[in-house]
C-alpha cells in the first residue's frame, strides 16, 4: 500500500519500489496504489485497474479528491494550539489523496493477504486503511518531526498495526517519544543501496565542468532545505577566494539563483547521478526534515563524504554514527567546512571512506531483505 | 497510588437501565473510592433514540462529576433497513463507518472533549465497543485507554470500525473468559493485557422465601424464570421445554414463575405464573424461595441473575449453547446445562428430585459468589485494570 507508485519522483516512493522489487523473489507480492503521479495535486494521471510495473502487479485506485484548494488553511488551522478534532479530520481530507475504491479494495481483499506493508503513515490512503487490517499491518512511517506527526488522528496508525520497520534509530526513538508506543514491535530495517560504479571524468567531459564540485540531489524546493542552501553558497562564495561548482540534481520547484557557480541539470539518469557523486568532492544534504537520506547511503556507498545541518535530527545523528560526514551550524562554518573539504582531501577520503564501511554493514539488501521477512515471519505466528 | 480516572459510557445515571450502563456506574462508584474519578457521557436516558433527557454540563452523581455532552444525532429513522443493508448487502467501507454514526448516540462534542482534555488524565476507561464514543474515542488516545468491550457474537462486530478497536487499547476488561475467547478468536489481539473483570455485588440485603410464598400463595416446587420475558431473551424456547417437561408422564409437580416485563405472550397453563416486574425485595426472597434458577437466554455478556441466585444457595439451569451463561455454571459449579428439551426435562427433574445434589450445586455456586464476586474482588480486578492502563 502506497500513495504513488511506479515512475514517479519522491523518497519515499522509489523506497517502497526498490523494496518492492527486492522482496518479489521471495514473496507473492502485489501493490496496491492511487493512479496519481504528483504528491501535490494527487490529479489522476495513470490508468486504474491492473497493471505490471517491474513485473509486479500493480492495482490502481482512481482518486476521488485531491489536493482541496484551501489545503493550506487547513493545514494551518490543524497545526495552530487548542485546533479541534474536526480540524484534523478536515487537514487529513484536503491533504488527500482520498481513494475510496483503495480503501473498499483493503477491506475486501486485505485479510486475503498474509501481510499489508503500509508506506508512510501521513497520507489518507493509511490513515483509513491501516485500521481494517491492524492484525497483519506493517508500517514502513518514513516519519519525521514535523507538524503534522503531532496530530491525535495519527495515534491510531502508530499503536494499530501488528509491526513498525523504521529506518533509522532516530526515527524509531522520534516515534516513541511522541507515541509511547513500545508495544508495538519496531525493528530498525534500513534500506539496502543499489551501487552503480561512477566515473568522474565522463560526468564532467559532458558537462564542460572543472574545478572541486559539490552536489545537491534531489527535488529542489523550500521544504528540502534549498532556499538556506543557496544562501550559504553564495556568501561563501562571494567573499572567499577558493572556487567551486553547485551541481544541482532533480525536479526544479523554486526559483534557483542564476550564478556561474551554479548549475542545474534537472533529472538525470541513475547511471549519470554515480557519475555526478564519483566526481564530486562532497554531497551537501541541506534538509532538516528527513526520516532517512537514501541519497546521503548512496554518497557513503560511492565513498563520498557529505555535509549536512546540524539541526537535522536524523541526518546529522547518522553521519555521526558514520563518522562520514560533517555538519554547519551557520554559514561561516558552512563555508570553512567546504574550504577544508578542498584544501585536505585526505579528510574527505576518511570520511568517505567510513561511509562506505558503514553502508556496507548495515544498507546491503540481502540485510534489509532478511530484516522484513523476519517481522513477516512474527506477524504469521500472531496470527497463526 | 491514586490515579485520575474518566469513565466514558454512552448513558449515565441512576435511571438508566442496561447492563453495561449499570456496570460501568458500578465500576464508577468503587473506583472513586480510591481515585479520582470523572465520567463522560451523552445527554440521553434512552438506548433506542438517545433522545436528550438529561441537561448538557456538568453535574455530580452519587458524587462523582459526570460531563454530559449533547447527542447531534440519534437512532437515524432508516437504521434499520441500513442495517439489513450493511450486513446482508453489497456495500462499502463508508457504509460501515456510516453504520455506527446512525446507530447513535452521534456526540461530535463528547469527542472534542475527549481530543481536548483525554490527555489530562492516567486513564480513559470505555464502555461498550459497539457505540460511537467507544469506537471514536479510544483511537483519539490508545496510549491511555482501557477498554471494557462487552462484546458478544453479533455481525456488527465485524465491521469495519471495530477490526482496529481492540488492537488500540492498552489493557481490556472482559467480563468473562468466554467474551475474552471470542474477541481473540475474531481480531487475533492476545497482545493487548486483559483483566477478567467480571462483577461485584452487594451481599444480599434482608428477604423471606416464606414470605414470598405466602404473598403470592404458592406452594410445592417452584422454578424461576427472572428477567425481561421476550422471544430475545428465548422465553419460547423456555415455554416449549416446560410444556414437553411438565407433559410427559410421571413428570414431577412444579410451577414456573415469571418475575420481569412480559414483551410477549404466555402461556395459559396452571404450572405457568407471570408476577410482571417485582420489587429488590420480593426478588430476593423469590430466588430463595425457588428450587431452581433457569435462563435460557442465548446471548448474554454476563448472567448477573445467577449470581444472584447463587448468593441465596439456588442452583441454576442455563441453555448449553449460551458460551458465557454455561461457562459461569462450569466456573462456579453452581447448576446444570442442558441443549435439547429431553435434557431440560432431566436435568430439571434432577434439580427438583434429587434434594442433596441441588444442595450441593446451589452450596457450591454460593461459595464461589463470596470468593469471587465481592465488592473487594471487584475492586481488586478494577484497580488492575487500571494499573495495566494508567499512562507512564
Amino acid at each position: 500500500m502506497v500513495q504513488r507508485y511506479g515512475d514517479v519522483a519522491g523518497g519515499a516512493e522509489a523506497h517502497a519500489r526498490a523494496l518492492v522489487n527486492h522482496l518479489a523473489p521471495h514473496l507473492a507480492i502485489e501493490v496496491a496504489t492511487t493512479t496519481a503521479r504528483d504528491y501535490w495535486t494527487w490529479e489522476n494521471a495513470y490508468t486504474a485497474g491492473l497493471t505490471w510495473v517491474d513485473g509486479v502487479p500493480v492495482r490502481r485506485f482512481p482518486i476521488e479528491r485531491g489536493r482541496a484548494r484551501d489545503f493550506r488553511l487547513r493545514e494551518h488551522r490543524a497545526f495552530a494550539a487548542g485546533h479541534s478534532l474536526a480540524d484534523e479530520l478536515a487537514f487529513v481530507d484536503a491533504q488527500g489523496p482520498v481513494a475510496p475504491d483503495l480503501r473498499d479494495h483493503l477491506l475486501a481483499h486485505g485479510r486475503d493477504f498474509d501481510h499489508v506493508l503500509f508506506f508512510t503513515y501521513i497520507y489518507w490512503p493509511t490513515l483509513t486503511g491501516l485500521p481494517l487490517v491492524p492484525e497483519r499491518a506493517v508500517l514502513v512511517p518514513t516519519a519525521h518531526d514535523e507538524p503534522a506527526i503531532g496530530l491525535g488522528v495519527y495515534r491510531p496508525v502508530f499503536h494499530a498495526p501488528r509491526a513498525i520497520a523504521y529506518n533509522t534509530e532516530e526515527e524509531r526513538r522520534m516515534v516513541h517519544r511522541r507515541f509511547n508506543n513500545e508495544r508495538v514491535p519496531g525493528e530498525i530495517v534500513g534500506v539496502g543501496v543499489d551501487a552503480l560504479a561512477g566515473e568522474a571524468m565522463r560526468f564532467r567531459q559532458r558537462h564542460a565542468l572543472a574545478g572541486p564540485l559539490f552536489l545537491y540531489v534531489g527535488r529542489i524546493v523550500e521544504s528540502k532545505g534549498c532556499r538556506e542552501l543557496f544562501e550559504r553558497w553564495a556568501r561563501w562564495q562571494d567573499g572567499s577566494p577558493q572556487k567551486a561548482t553547485l551541481v544541482l540534481i532533480g525536479h526544479r520547484e523554486m526559483t534557483i539563483p542564476e550564478r556561474p557557480d551554479i548549475v542545474h541539470l534537472g533529472t538525470v539518469a541513475e547511471q549519470e547521478k554515480w557519475d555526478a557523486l564519483a566526481a564530486c568532492t562532497a554531497l551537501l544534504v541541506p534538509s532538516v526534515l528527513e526520516s532517512l537520506s537514501l541519497v546521503t547511503l548512496e554518497a557513503w556507498a560511492a565513498s563520498r563524504p557529505i555535509v549536512c545541518d546540524a539541526s537535522s535530527p536524523v541526518v546529522a545523528s547518522m553521519a555521526r554514527r558514520a563518522g562520514a560526514g560533517l555538519a554547519h551550524r551557520d554559514a561561516a562554518e558552512f563555508a570553512a567546512i567546504c574550504e577544508l573539504l578542498m584544501e585536505r582531501r585526505e579528510i574527505g577520503e576518511g570520511l568517505g571512506r567510513a561511509g562506505a564501511a558503514f553502508v556496507a554493514r548495515t544498507c546491503t539488501w540481502p540485510s534489509v531483505v532478511e530484516k522484513y521477512l523476519d517481522l513477516f515471519a512474527e506477524v504469521r505466528a500472531r496470527n497463526a | 497510588m491514586r490515579r485520575r480516572v474518566l469513565v466514558v459510557v454512552q448513558r449515565y445515571g441512576e435511571e438508566v437501565v442496561g447492563g453495561s450502563e449499570q456496570h460501568a456506574r458500578l465500576a464508577a462508584r468503587r473506583l472513586a473510592e480510591r481515585h479520582d474519578v470523572e465520567v463522560a457521557t451523552t445527554t440521553a436516558l434512552d438506548y433506542w433514540t438517545w433522545a436528550p433527557h438529561f441537561a448538557v454540563g456538568t453535574t455530580a452523581v452519587d458524587g462523582i462529576p459526570v460531563h454530559r455532552f449533547a447527542v447531534a444525532s440519534g437512532r437515524a429513522p432508516d437504521f434499520k433497513a441500513f442495517e439489513r443493508h450493511v450486513l446482508f448487502e453489497p456495500h462499502d467501507a463508508a457504509d460501515e463507518d456510516a453504520w455506527t454514526t446512525k446507530q447513535g448516540p452521534h456526540a461530535p462534542e463528547l469527542l472534542e472533549f475527549l481530543h481536548r482534555e483525554g490527555g489530562g488524565y492516567d486513564a480513559l476507561l470505555f464502555w461498550t465497543y459497539i457505540y460511537e464514543p467507544v469506537a471514536r474515542g479510544v483511537p483519539l488516545a490508545p496510549e491511555r485507554s482501557g477498554l471494557v468491550s462487552t462484546a458478544h457474537d453479533e455481525l456488527p462486530l465485524r465491521l469495519a470500525p471495530y477490526r482496529s478497536l481492540f488492537h488500540l487499547p492498552r489493557a481490556i476488561g472482559y467480563l468473562t473468559p468466554e467474551e475474552r475467547a471470542l474477541v481473540h478468536r475474531e481480531f487475533r489481539n492476545e497482545e493487548v493485557p486483559d483483566v477478567i473483570l467480571g462483577t461485584g455485588l452487594e451481599p444480599p440485603r434482608a428477604h423471606d422465601a416464606a414470605e414470598f410464598r405466602r404473598a403470592r400463595g404458592l406452594a410445592g416446587p417452584l422454578v424461576l424464570y427472572l428477567g425481561q420475558v421476550s422471544e430475545g431473551k428465548a422465553c419460547d424456547e423456555l415455554f416449549a421445554a416446560w410444556a414437553a417437561f411438565r407433559d410427559r408422564h410421571g413428570a414431577p409437580a412444579a410451577t414456573l414463575v415469571l418475575c420481569g416485563t412480559v414483551r410477549m405472550e404466555i402461556p395459559v397453563r396452571d404450572d405457568v405464573l407471570a408476577l410482571g416486574r417485582v420489587s429488590d425485595e420480593e426478588k430476593l426472597g423469590a430466588l430463595a424461595a425457588a428450587d431452581a434458577l433457569v435462563l435460557p437466554s442465548r446471548l448474554e455478556s454476563l448472567g448477573i441473575v445467577l449470581l444472584e441466585a447463587w448468593q441465596v444457595g439456588t442452583p441454576v439451569l442455563v441453555a448449553a449453547v449460551n458460551p458465557v451463561t454455561a461457562g459461569q455454571v462450569r466456573r462456579a459449579g453452581g447448576g446444570l446445562a442442558y441443549g435439547t428439551p429431553d435434557e431440560f426435562a432431566a436435568r430439571l427433574t434432577a434439580l427438583l428430585t434429587d434434594r442433596e445434589t441441588a444442595r450441593q450445586l446451589g452450596a457450591r455456586g454460593r461459595a464461589w459468589v463470596e470468593r469471587e464476586c465481592t465488592l473487594g474482588a471487584f475492586d481488586r480486578r478494577l484497580d488492575e485494570l487500571v494499573d495495566l492502563v494508567a499512562f507512564h
